[in-house]
C-alpha cells in the first residue's frame, strides 16, 4: 500500500525537512513526489538565503596564554564566561538557522548528521569548533562519505570529543577507534576487538593545537608499528583505517541503515532495505545520491514509514515556528524560550547527552514531555501567526489547522477533539500541536 | 462533545522582540528553595499512606520502594571500592591509584574512594552491600550495547523492551507505578504496552481550562487502532492527565521543599534536569550543580507523602573516564555520596522509608591499566551497591583476581541478572524467572 500524492508530498517535507508550508505542499501536489523529492534535494550543498541571513557568532580568537589562563583564577573565570556566552549564541544561531531556512533539506541533513557524529559542547566547550564542525556537515554532508569521516575524524571537535591528543606510541586511547566502527560507519559486531586495538595504534599521536584548531600528527607519540586491521596488514596510519571502515561491505550496510533509521524508520543493517541500498551506496558512498535512493524507495511511501517515526524535540519546536511563521531572527534575538522547551524536552543542540546521540521514538514519548508539548503549544499558538485558522469559519477550522500544520488527514478521535474546540482558534492550535499525528513524524 | 461557545476567539498580539521569552515554561526559572518544612507539613501531605506501613493500594506486595541509580559511562568500581592492600593494584594503576592511606577501610583489603564518607556511614551502620565482579558473559566495550544489556536484561538480544517494563506490562496498566525522574524514560522502565512515567523536578501546572483539559482528554484516548506509535503519543498525553492526578497535588506541594536539607551546589534546582542547567548556565557548560540530589529529592518529596510508586529511576552520567579520571571521579563520587546518603538520612523516619532500596549501577567497568591519558579504557566487570534500611550490609560475591585478566580486565564472577533476582523477589515481590527467562538464584543482601 502506498500514499496518496498529498500524503507523499507531506511525508517527504516532514522527513527530509521540517514540514512543508501550504504553498509548498500544494506546488509539490502539482509537479508530483519524484520532481519534488529533485526540488528538494537540489538544495544540498548550495546557499540557504534563509538560513544564511542569521548570522553566525562572532568567536573571540582561540587563546594563546592557555598556560595562564589555567593558572589564574580571574583570566579563567572572565575566559570561561566568554566561552558560555558564546556557547548560548551558537544554539541560538542554529536553532533560529533552522527556523529561517530556505532550504531546509540541507539544514535536516545537518542535523541529522550531527546525531550521527555526535559531539557535545559540554566536553568541546569552544563554541567556535562546534560551530567548525556543523559547517562540515552542512557543507560537505552530502558528498562522499569517506571523505566526510575524514574530515570529522581531523576536526577539532571530535578531536577533542573522543580523546584524541593524550595517548602514546606505546599506550593508545580506544575511544575514537572504537566509537569510529561501533557508530560512524560500520556497526556493532562486524569487527574485533584486536582490530580496535589495531586501529587505536594507527590513531595515536594525533593532536589538536588549541591555539590554532590545526590538526597534526606527533612523530614522538605515533605507533609506526604495522598493524594487521581488518584482513589488511601494514597498517598504521589513522586515514588508512577510515579508507578501509567506510569501504568495508559492512559500512555499505550500515550507512543506509542509520540513514534510513533517520529518515523514515528504525532498522538494523541486516534489514532488507540496507540490502537493496547497499549496492548503490558502495558505488560511489555518496550521501546525496543515498538520500534520493532511501526518498525514492517503494518502502518510504508507505504507511509502516509514515507511521514509524516520532519528531525529535529539536524538529517538533523548529517545525511548529516555522509553521507558525515565527522569524528565525526573533529567535535569535530572544532565544531563551525555544531553548528552554528544547532543554526541557531533552535535546539540546550541540549537546547530546553521549556519543551515541539521542534516542529515538519512544525515548521522547515520555509524561514529561507531553507536558513540555503542550505548554509550548499553548503559548505558541497565543503568540504565533495563525490566521489561517482564525479566518477560516468554525466549522473549516479542523481542516485549517491539518493545512497549517501540514497533516492532511486527522483521526477521527483528534476531529473530534478538534471540532470542540473550533471556537476559538487558538485552542484548535494548541491541541494539534500535541495532537498524536502531529507529535509524531 | 458541544462546541465550547463561552470562548471567544482571541485575537494574536503583534510580534514583539520580547515575547519568546514567554515560550519558557515555568521550569526554566529554577527554583532553588532551601526552606526546610516541619513534620506536621509531611504529615498533613501523606495521611495515612506513609505512615501505614501496610501494604494497601499503595507499594509493592512486599511493601517495599525500589530506587535504581544508573551511573552513565561506566564508573570505574576499581577506584571506587579499592583493592588497596593487593599487591597488583598500585602497579596496575600507577598514577590513578588511590593512595592507600585516604580509603576509608571496608575490611577485607577493600576501602571506599576517599570522597564517599556517606557509604562509608551505611557500610559501618550495615546498610551497605558491595556485590563484586557483577557483569555478563561475552562483554563488548560498547557502552550502548552494555547498558541495553543490563536495561533489557537480555544479554544476547538486548534490543527489547526493560527488565522493569516487563514487569509492568504483565502486572497492569497503571504507568505510575514506576517513576523515572527526568525527560525521559530509560529503557529499563519502558514496556510494550506500558511506559513508566517521567516528571521533571518542579510543580506540574496543565496549561489549560478545565474545558480544555477535557477536550485534551478526549485527543489523549488510546485504543485508536492506528500505528503504535501514534497510539504511544495518545497514551503519553493519557498517562499525563494521570500523573497531574495523582502527583500533581504532591508536586504542587513541595515544589520549594528540600528534603534532603542540602545547600550551595548540592541543593535541589528545579530547572536541574542535566540539560535544562546547561541552558541555565548559559548553552552548553557543564555545572558543579548535583543533577543526583536534586532528582533524589524529587523522589523523596513524592515517597514521604505516600506517592504509589513501587520503582523510581534516576541518573548521573559523566564517568566514562578515558583522560583525567582522577579529577572527573573525584568530582561525580562526591555527588553520588552526598546525593544516595542524605536521600536515606532524609526518608529514614519514615515506614516507607524503612522499607526502600536503593541499587547503583553502572554498565561496565574498567580496563584494570591505566592508559597513557591518565585515564582507563572500557573494561568488564564492576561492583554494584545496595544500600537501605532493609539491605544486610556487606561483601557479597568473589572478587574478581586482579592478576587473573582477560584482554587486560577483570573477569566477572556473578552474572547481574542476579541482583535483579534478588529486587524482583524482594522488594517488588514477585517471581524473578517470569521476567528474566530464567531461574537465577538471589544474593542474600535482602
Amino acid at each position: 500500500m502506498t500514499l496518496d500524492t498529498t500524503s507523499s508530498i507531506a511525508l517527504l517535507y516532514r522527513r527530509m525537512g521540517f514540514g512543508a508550508s501550504p504553498a509548498e505542499l500544494s506546488a509539490g501536489v502539482t509537479a508530483g513526489y519524484t520532481a519534488t523529492v529533485d526540488t528538494l534535494l537540489s538544495g544540498l550543498g548550495q546557499p540557504d538565503p534563509g538560513g544564511d541571513a542569521i548570522a553566525p557568532p562572532t568567536f573571540a580568537p582561540l587563546p594563546t596564554n592557555l598556560l595562564q589562563i589555567r593558572s589564574d583564577p580571574a583570566a579563567r573565570q572572565s575566559y570561561l564566561q566568554s566561552l558560555r556566552t558564546e556557547d548560548r549564541e551558537l544554539l541560538a544561531w542554529w536553532v533560529a538557522r533552522m527556523v529561517a531556512s530556505t532550504n531546509p533539506a540541507q539544514e535536516k541533513l545537518t542535523l541529522l548528521l550531527h546525531g550521527h557524529f555526535p559531539t557535545a559542547i559540554s566536553k568541546v566547550r569552544f563554541a567556535q569548533f562546534m560551530y567548525q564542525q556543523n559547517q562540515l556537515f552542512r557543507t560537505q554532508g552530502a558528498g562522499d562519505f569517506q571523505a566526510l569521516t575524514q574530515a570529522v575524524a581531523a576536526d577539532p571537535a571530535m578531536l577533542i570529543w573522543l580523546d584524541a591528543s593524550s595517548d602514546k606510541a606505546s599506550d593508545p586511547n580506544e575511544n575514537f577507534a572504537r566509537e569510529l566502527m561501533e557508530r560512524f560507519t560500520m556497526g556493532i559486531g562486524t569487527y574485533t576487538e584486536a582490530d580496535v586495538r589495531a586501529a587505536a595504534y594507527a590513531f595515536t599521536g594525533w593532536r589538536l593545537d588549541l591555539r590554532t584548531g590545526a590538526f597534526s600528527i606527533s612523530p614522538l607519540d605515533h605507533s609506526n608499528a604495522p598493524q594487521s586491521f581488518l584482513g589488511h596488514t601494514g597498517i598504521s596510519s589513522g586515514t588508512q583505517v577510515i579508507d578501509i571502515v567506510t569501504t568495508t561491505p559492512a559500512s555499505s550496510r550500515y550507512v543506509p541503515s542509520a540513514l534510513w533509521s533517520h529518515l523514515a524508520s528504525p532498522v538494523t543493517p541486516k534489514s532488507a532495505v540496507a540490502t537493496d541500498l547497499a549496492p548503490g551506496y558502495a558505488a560511489g558512498r555518496n550521501i546525496g545520491t543515498l538520500l534520493k535512493s532511501i526518498l525514492s524507495h517503494p518502502d518510504f511511501l508507505t504507511p509502516a514509514t509514515a507511521g514509524g517515526l516520532i519528531k525529535q524535540p529539536i524538529e517538533y519546536v523548529v517545525g511548529a515556528l516555522r509553521a507558525l511563521s515565527v522569524p528565525g531572527n526573533e529567535i535569535q534575538a530572544r532565544p531563551e524560550g525555544a531553548l528552554a522547551v528544547l532543554a526541557e524536552l531533552g535535546q539540546v543542540p550541540f549537546d547530546p547527552p553521549s556519543v551515541g546521540g539521542w534516542g529515538q521514538n519512544s525515548y521522547w514519548l515520555s509524561t514529561a514531555a507531553a507536558l513540555v508539548r503542550w505548554e509550548f503549544a499553548a503559548r505558541l499558538s497565543a503568540l504565533g501567526d495563525i490566521s489561517m485558522v482564525a479566518d477560516a469559519a468554525p466549522s473549516g477550522r479542523v481542516e485549517a489547522v491539518g493545512q497549517l500544520l501540514s497533516v492532511p488527514t486527522w483521526t477521527k478521535t483528534t476531529a473530534k477533539a478538534l471540532s470542540a474546540a473550533s471556537a476559538n482558534p487558538q485552542n484548535v492550535v494548541t491541541l494539534a500541536l500535541v495532537s498524536p499525528e502531529y507529535v509524531s513524524n | 462533545m458541544p462546541p465550547d461557545v463561552n470562548e471567544q476567539a482571541g485575537s494574536h498580539p503583534t510580534m514583539s522582540r520580547r515575547r519568546f521569552l514567554s515560550l519558557a515554561g515555568a521550569g526554566i526559572a529554577g527554583v532553588a528553595g532551601a526552606n526546610a518544612l516541619g513534620a506536621a507539613f509531611w504529615e498533613q501531605l501523606a495521611g495515612a499512606a506513609s505512615t501505614g506501613g501496610t501494604k494497601g493500594s499503595l507499594g509493592s506486595t512486599t511493601g517495599r520502594t525500589l530506587v535504581l541509580v544508573t551511573l552513565y559511562g561506566g564508573n570505574d568500581g576499581l577506584n571506587t571500592v579499592v583493592p588497596y592492600t593487593n599487591p597488583a593494584y598500585a602497579p596496575a594503576r600507577g598514577i590513578l591509584a588511590v593512595d592507600p592511606s585516604t580509603v576509608l577501610p571496608l575490611g577485607e583489603g577493600f576501602g571506599l574512594h576517599p570522597s564517599m564518607p556517606r557509604f562509608h556511614k551505611l557500610w559501618t551502620d550495615k546498610h551497605l552491600a558491595i556485590v563484586h565482579g557483577v557483569g555478563f558473559a561475552n562483554p563488548n566495550y560498547s557502552h550502548f550495547e552494555s547498558m541495553d544489556i543490563w536495561q533489557t536484561g537480555e544479554p544476547t538480544d538486548p534490543s527489547g523492551s526493560g527488565w522493569l517494563g516487563r514487569w509492568m506490562d504483565k502486572t497492569g496498566a497503571d504507568p505510575l507505578r514506576a517513576v523515572a525522574i527526568g525527560p525521559t524514560v530509560p529503557t529499563l522502565l519502558a514496556g510494550e504496552k506500558v511506559q513508566a512515567a517521567a516528571i521533571a523536578p518542579g510543580p506540574i501546572r496543565l496549561p489549560g481550562t478545565p474545558a480544555q483539559v477535557a477536550r485534551y482528554k478526549t485527543l489523549a484516548s488510546t485504543g485508536r487502532g492506528e500505528a503504535p506509535l501514534l497510539a504511544g503519543a495518545a497514551r503519553s498525553n493519557a498517562d499525563l492527565l494521570e500523573v497531574d492526578r495523582v502527583l500533581g497535588p504532591i508536586l504542587a506541594k513541595t515544589a520549594n521543599a528540600n528534603p534532603l536539607h542540602l545547600t550551595g551546589a548540592d541543593a535541589p534546582n528545579a530547572a536541574g534536569s542535566a540539560n535544562s542547567l546547561a541552558i541555565a548556565n548559559g548553552g552548553g557548560g557543564t555545572s558543579s550543580a548535583n543533577v543526583l540530589s536534586t532528582q533524589l529529592s524529587v523522589v523523596a518529596n513524592l515517597l514521604l507523602a505516600g506517592a504509589p510508586a513501587e520503582v523510581y529511576s534516576v541518573e548521573l552520567g559523566g564517568f566514562d573516564t578515558h583522560t583525567e579520571q582522577v579529577g572527573t571521579q573525584s568530582a561525580l563520587l562526591p555527588q553520588l555520596d552526598t546525593a544516595v546518603g542524605a536521600f536515606l538520612d532524609a526518608i529514614s523516619t519514615t515506614m516507607r522509608g524503612k522499607e526502600t532500596v536503593v541499587v547503583v549501577y553502572t554498565e561496565f567497568g574498567r580496563r584494570v591499566a591505566a592508559n597513557a591519558s591518565a585515564g582507563t579504557d572500557h573494561g568488564w566487570a564492576n561492583v554494584a551497591f545496595a544500600a537501605g534500611h532493609p539491605v544486610k550490609g556487606g561483601f557479597y560475591g568473589e572478587p574478581p583476581s586482579l592478576t587473573n585478566l582477560s584482554e587486560g580486565n577483570q573477569i566477572y564472577t556473578l552474572d547481574f541478572r542476579h541482583l535483579y533476582a534478588t529486587v524482583l523477589d524482594q522488594v517488588i515481590g514477585v517471581d524473578p524467572a517470569s521476567f528474566l527467562g530464567q531461574k537465577f538464584s538471589t544474593v542474600g543482601f535482602l
